[in-house]
C-alpha cells in the first residue's frame, strides 16, 4: 500500500515517540540529547494534530499495519471517533511538554530527568495507540503501556512505602480494569471471529441479547476503572497528589478520557446502543459519580487531591451525558442521543484541556512554594500574576460559567435533560428533566470549590512565609500554562469551533443521529453575550478611575494577621456540617487534663474523613482475596517433588482433555 | 423598532432597579410605624458613591478591582435576557434560562473571588456561606425553570412568556402554582432577602450578602449596590412575565406598551408590598435551617417537574 501524507506523519509520529525518544536518552545523556529529545516530541504532537484533522476532514479510513511485525493483527486507523481523540491527545500533550521541561529541570536530577522523558514518551505513544488502534490486540497493548509507564512515571519520584502501597491500588484497579476490557473483547471473538474492529462493529448488531448486555456491563466496568467512576475511582485520589503535576495533567487530562473513547467505542459503534436499561445504569452511577466527587473535592484542602476528586466529578458530568444518550437511543430518539453524545464528548474534550491546566498550574504552585496545600498560601496572584490569570480561567472553566468552554458542554448536557420531556416513555419523561436539578447541584458545589481554590491560594494574604516570597514561573511553564487558557477561552467563546464537526462525527458514529438545529445557536448567542459582558463592565470601569491604597479593616484593631482569614478548611465548613452524612468523619477530641473539663491546659482536635464505601465494599473483597490466598498457600509447600507432581497431573488432564475434544 | 424597545425594556430594568429599593424600604418604614426616608434616596446613595474614591486593601491584587465590574456586566447581561412590558427582550429569545441562570453565577463567582481578595475574615465569611446557599438555590431555580419549559415546549424565556400569555388566567395548572412557589422561594434567597439573609444587618454573625461587600467603598461599592438592586428588579420582572404576564403587549401599538406598562408597575408594587410584609414578619433563618428552606424549594419544584408529565397529555 503506497503511503499518503497522512500515513507518513503518522508513521513519523509513533517512530518518533516510540523509538527514537527513548533511544536517544538511553544512548546519549546531556542537556543538548535532552533537547533534542523534546523538540522530537514536540513535532510528535504537532505531527499528530495534523493527522487528526486532516483525517477527520478526509475520512480515510485504514492508516498503518504494523501486523508484520507482530505475532497478532496489529493495525491502526482513524476514523472520526479516532481523530478527535487523537486531537484531544495532542492539543493537551503539546503544552504540558512545553510546561514539564522547566518543570522536571527544577524537580529532578540528571539521571531521574532522562528516564521521565523516555516514559513521558512512551506514556504519549501509548495514549494514541490506544485511540487510533483498529485491532483488538493493538487496543489492548496500548491499554497496558498506559497504565505500566505511567506507574513508573508516579515511582520515579522516590518509593517511599506510602508511594509504593498508592502505586500497587492504582496497578490493582487498572488491571482489574484491564480484564474487564479484555473480557469485553473475548465475548465478541465467537461472533466476530477475528479482533479486527471492523469485524467486531459487524458481528456486534447480530449478537444475542445476554451476550451484548455481558459485553455492554463488562466495558463498563472495564473503562468505569480507568475513567474513575464511584466506587472504582479509589486510585485517582491516591495517585494523582503523588505523580509529578506534568505527569497528573497527562493522566487526568488525556488517561481517563481514553477510558471515555473506550466506552463510546464499545458501547455506541460495535454494540449500537446497549439494552434498554444500560442507559438508567449509566446514569445512575454517573450521578453518584458526580455528586460524591464535587462533595469530596470541596472537602480537601490538599490542591491536587482536590483536582483528583474533581476530575471524578467531570467524569461523572461525562458519563451522564453518555447515559442520556444511551436511553435516548433505547428509545430510538436520535436527535436526543446526538445532544447529549455530542454533550458528553465536548465535555471530555474541555475536561483535559480545564484539568491539565489546573494541575500545571498545581506544578508552577508547588515549584515556587513548595507546598500544595491550600491552608499555607495565599496572595500569590499578587506574586505570580500570569500564571494566577491562567489559573484563574481554568477554574472558572470548570466550574462551568458562561463565556469559559466548561458551560457550553454542561449546557448542551442540560438541554439534552430538557429534551428527555419529549420522550413518550413516562419513565424516561420524568427522571431524565429531575436529572437537571442533579448536574445543577453538581454546578453550584463545583462553583464553591473553585472560588475556594482558587480564592484560598491566590488572594488575600499569604499564610506561610514560602508564599509570602513565591515567585513567579519560569517562562515554559507559563507558556505551557496560557496554551491550554487560550484554548478554554477560544472553546468558551467560540463554541461553533468544535460544535459542528462534533456533529459530523456523530452523525457518522450513530447512523442518523444529529442535533435539534436550536441548540446549535449557542454558538451564536455565546459571541453576544461576551461583547454585551465584557462592553458593560468595560463601561463600568470607566466610572470608577482612580484607586487608593488603605488598610483592611480590621474591627478598629491594629494587626490584621493572616491567621485571621478564612482557610480552605473553614470556608468548606458550611457545606460539610450540611452534607455531614456523606462524609461521616471520625472525630476525636483530647482536653488535658481530663479531670478540669472547663480548663483545659491544651485541646487536641482530629478530624479524619473515612470513605465509607472503602470500609463496606473493598475490606469484604480484600479480606476474602487474603483467606483464599492463606488456603491456596497449603500448596505452596516448597518440596519439590511435589511441585513435579503437580505438573504431572497438570500434563495428564491437559491431555486427558485434548483426547476428549476430538 | 422592536430592539427600541428592548433596549427601553432594558433600561427600565436598570435605571429603575434603585427605586424599587427605594420604595420597598419606604413599605418597611411604613408597616414598622416610621416614616422612612424618600423614595428616590438609593440614586443619591449611589451618586454619593460615584464620586467617591475608591480604596483597596494593600495585599489586594486586581482581581478585587475587576470583580465589581464584571458582576456589574453579567447583572445587566441578565437583565436583558426579561421582557418586562413587551413580549421580547433583547437576549429573550435567544438565550435560554440555562444561560441566564449560568450568568447570575458567573456574577457570584467574580463577587465571592473579590470578597478574599480583601484578605479580612468577613469576605471569608460572606463568601464560604453565599458559596453554600447559592449552591443550594441552584437546583430550585434551574428546576422550576424546566418545570415552564417543559410545559412550553420552550427554553427561551420569551417563549416561555408567550406561551403563558396564551393561556386562559382561570386555567392555570398546579404546575404553575409549585413552580412559583419554589421560583419565589429562590428569588428570597438569590437576592439576600429575608428570611435567608437580611439585607440590613451588619452583625458578622448573620450577614452573608453584606459580608462580602465590607472591603468595598466608592464607585466599587456603587456598582456592588447598584448591581445587586438590578438583579433584585429583574427577578421580580421574571416572576411577573412567566406568571403573571397577561396585559402584556405582544404588538406594536403604543397604546399597548402604555397600558403594559402600567400595568407592570401595579405588579411590581404588589410583590414589592408583599416582599415588604415577608421581611416586617418573617425573623432571619438560623443558617443552618437555610439548607432547609431551600430543601423545601427543591422538592417543590421536582414536584413540579414530575406533574408537567399529566398537565401535557
Amino acid at each position: 500500500m503506497p503511503m499518503g501524507p497522512i500515513e507518513m506523519a503518522f508513521a513519523y509520529l509513533l517512530s518518533v515517540l516510540g523509538v527514537f525518544v527513548p533511544a536517544i536518552l538511553i544512548v546519549s545523556r546531556g542537556a543538548r540529547a535532552r533537547r533534542l529529545a523534546i523538540t522530537l516530541i514536540l513535532t510528535a504532537g504537532v505531527a499528530g494534530g495534523l493527522v487528526a484533522v486532516s483525517s477527520f476532514l478526509w475520512q480515510t479510513t485504514s492508516l498503518l499495519d504494523l501486523s508484520w511485525a507482530t505475532p497478532f493483527p496489529f493495525s491502526f486507523a482513524v476514523d472520526r471517533l479516532s481523530a478527535f481523540f487523537l486531537l484531544l491527545v495532542c492539543a493537551v500533550a503539546v503544552p504540558v511538554t512545553i510546561f514539564a521541561s522547566p518543570y522536571f529541570d527544577l524537580h529532578y536530577s540528571e539521571q531521574q530527568r532522562r528516564w521521565t522523558w523516555a516514559f513521558f514518551s512512551l506514556f504519549l505513544l501509548s495514549m494514541i495507540v490506544v485511540v487510533t488502534a483498529s485491532t483488538g490486540f493493538a487496543f489492548l497493548a496500548g491499554w497496558e503501556l498506559m497504565t505500566l509507564v505511567s506507574a513508573a512515571l508516579i515511582l520515579i519520584e522516590g518509593d517511599s512505602p506510602e508511594r509504593r502501597h498508592n502505586v500497587f491500588v492504582y496497578l490493582l484497579m487498572m488491571h482489574v480494569g484491564a480484564a474487564a476490557v479484555a473480557g469485553c473483547f473475548f465475548l465478541f471473538l465467537p461472533y466476530s471471529h477475528s479482533l479486527d474492529f471492523g469485524m467486531i462493529r459487524a458481528a456486534g448488531a447480530a449478537m444475542p441479547g445476554g451476550i451484548r448486555a455481558a459485553v455492554f456491563l463488562s466495558a463498563f466496568v472495564g473503562f468505569g476503572a480507568k475513567a474513575g467512576l464511584i466506587p472504582l475511582h479509589l486510585w485517582l485520589p491516591r495517585a494523582h497528589p503523588i505523580a509529578p503535576s506534568p505527569v497528573s495533567a497527562l493522566m487526568s487530562g488525556i488517561m481517563l478520557k481514553t477510558a471515555v473513547y473506550g466506552f463510546v467505542r464499545f458501547a455506541f459503534d460495535f454494540l449500537g446502543g446497549g439494552p434498554w436499561w444500560s442507559g438508567y445504569v449509566v446514569l445512575v452511577v454517573a450521578a453518584f459519580t458526580g455528586l460524591l466527587g464535587i462533595l469530596y473535592a470541596i472537602a480537601e484542602h490538599d490542591l491536587k487531591r482536590l483536582l483528583a476528586y474533581s476530575s471524578v466529578e467531570n467524569i461523572g458530568i461525562v458519563f451522564l451525558g453518555l447515559g442520556t444518550s444511551l436511553i435516548f437511543l433505547a428509545h430510538h430518539s436520535l436527535l436526543g442521543a446526538g445532544l447529549a453524545l455530542v454533550g458528553a464528548l465536548l465535555h471530555a474534550f474541555n475536561h483535559a484541556f480545564f484539568k491539565s491546566l489546573l494541575f500545571l498550574g498545581a506544578g508552577a504552585i508547588s515549584s515556587s512554594t513548595h507546598t500544595v496545600d491550600l491552608n499555607e498560601l495565599g496572595g500569590l496572584q499578587r506574586r505570580m500574576p500570569v500564571t494566577g490569570a491562567a489559573v484563574l480561567i481554568g477554574c472558572c472553566s470548570i466550574a462551568g460559567l458562561p463565556l469559559f468552554n466548561g458551560f457550553v458542554s454542561e449546557w448542551l448536557i442540560f438541554r439534552s435533560f430538557l429534551a428527555g420531556s419529549s420522550l413518550v416513555d413516562a419513565k424516561a419523561g420524568i427522571i431524565l428533566p429531575l436529572m437537571v436539578g442533579i448536574l445543577a447541584l453538581i454546578g453550584g458545589l463545583a462553583a464553591a470549590c473553585f472560588v475556594k481554590a482558587f480564592g484560598v491560594a491566590f488572594l488575600g494574604r499569604p499564610r506561610s512565609a514560602e508564599a509570602e516570597h513565591a515567585q513567579e514561573a519560569p517562562l515554559g511553564m507559563r507558556v505551557g500554562l496560557w496554551m491550554l487558557g487560550a484554548g478554554c477561552i477560544c472553546i468558551g467563546i467560540l463554541p461553533g469551533l468544535l460544535l459542528r464537526p462534533l456533529v459530523s462525527l456523530v452523525q457518522v458514529l450513530v447512523p442518523g443521529a444529529g442535533v435539534p438545529e436550536e441548540t446549535l445557536s449557542i454558538a451564536y448567542i455565546i459571541p453576544w453575550i461576551a461583547a454585551i459582558v465584557l462592553g458593560t463592565s468595560a463601561l463600568a470601569a470607566l466610572l470608577r478611575p482612580r484607586a487608593r491604597m488603605a488598610r483592611t479593616w480590621a474591627c478598629g484593631l491594629p494587626g490584621l494577621t493572616s491567621r485571621m482569614q478564612y482557610t480552605s478548611t473553614v470556608f468548606s465548613k458550611p457545606i460539610r456540617s450540611v452534607f455531614a452524612q456523606v462524609y461521616r468523619p471520625d472525630r476525636k477530641v483530647e482536653q488535658l487534663p481530663t479531670d478540669q473539663p472547663y480548663f483545659p491546659a491544651s485541646i487536641a482536635y482530629q478530624s479524619v474523613r473515612t470513605t465509607s464505601y472503602e470500609r463496606v465494599l473493598y475490606r469484604p473483597f480484600v479480606e476474602l482475596f487474603i483467606s483464599l490466598a492463606h488456603r491456596l498457600r497449603r500448596l505452596q509447600t516448597g518440596n519439590i517433588q511435589i511441585y513435579l507432581l503437580y505438573i504431572f497431573l497438570a500434563l495428564v488432564s491437559l491431555l486427558t482433555f485434548l483426547r476428549f475434544q476430538r | 423598532m422592536k430592539i427600541m424597545v428592548d433596549i427601553l425594556q432594558l433600561l427600565l430594568l436598570i435605571l429603575g432597579a434603585p427605586l424599587v429599593r427605594g420604595i420597598i424600604a419606604r413599605f418597611k418604614a411604613r408597616l414598622q410605624k416610621r416614616r422612612g426616608a424618600s423614595i428616590w434616596r438609593p440614586y443619591v446613595e449611589l451618586f454619593k458613591l460615584l464620586r467617591k474614591e475608591d480604596l483597596t486593601p494593600p495585599t489586594s491584587s486586581a482581581v478585587f478591582r475587576l470583580a465589581p465590574v464584571l458582576l456589574f456586566g453579567c447583572t445587566v447581561c441578565v437583565a436583558a435576557f426579561i421582557p418586562v412590558a413587551h413580549v421580547s427582550a433583547l437576549l429573550g429569545s435567544r438565550g435560554d434560562f440555562f444561560l441566564l441562570v449560568y450568568l447570575l453565577g458567573l456574577g457570584r463567582f467574580s463577587l465571592s473571588l473579590g470578597a478574599l481578595d480583601g484578605g479580612s475574615a468577613f469576605g471569608g465569611m460572606g463568601a464560604s456561606r453565599e458559596a453554600l446557599i447559592s449552591s443550594l438555590a441552584e437546583v430550585p431555580f434551574l428546576m422550576g425553570l424546566v418545570a415552564l419549559a417543559i410545559l412550553s415546549s420552550r427554553a427561551d424565556i420569551t417563549g416561555m412568556v408567550a406561551w403563558t400569555l396564551h393561556q386562559n388566567i382561570f386555567n392555570i395548572s398546579t404546575v404553575h402554582i409549585l413552580a412559583f412557589t419554589s421560583l419565589a422561594m429562590v428569588v428570597l434567597a438569590e437576592t439576600g432577602r429575608m428570611p435567608v439573609d437580611n439585607p440590613t444587618t451588619h452583625l458578622e454573625l448573620t450577614m452573608i450578602h453584606e459580608g462580602m461587600l465590607l472591603e468595598y467603598s466608592g464607585p466599587s461599592l456603587a456598582l456592588i449596590e447598584w448591581a445587586s438592586a438590578i438583579k433584585l428588579h429583574a427577578m421580580l420582572a421574571l416572576l411577573i412575565a412567566l406568571f403573571g404576564p397577561w396585559g402584556m403587549a405582544a404588538g406594536g401599538s403604543g397604546w399597548g406598551l402604555a397600558t403594559a406598562l402600567l400595568l407592570y408597575c401595579a405588579k411590581v408594587t404588589v410583590l414589592m408590598v408583599l416582599l415588604s410584609v415577608i421581611e416586617s414578619a418573617a425573623a432571619k433563618l438560623r443558617m443552618y435551617l437555610v439548607p432547609d428552606f431551600l430543601g423545601v424549594a427543591s422538592a417543590v419544584s421536582a414536584l413540579a417537574v414530575i406533574f408537567t408529565m399529566w398537565v401535557k397529555r
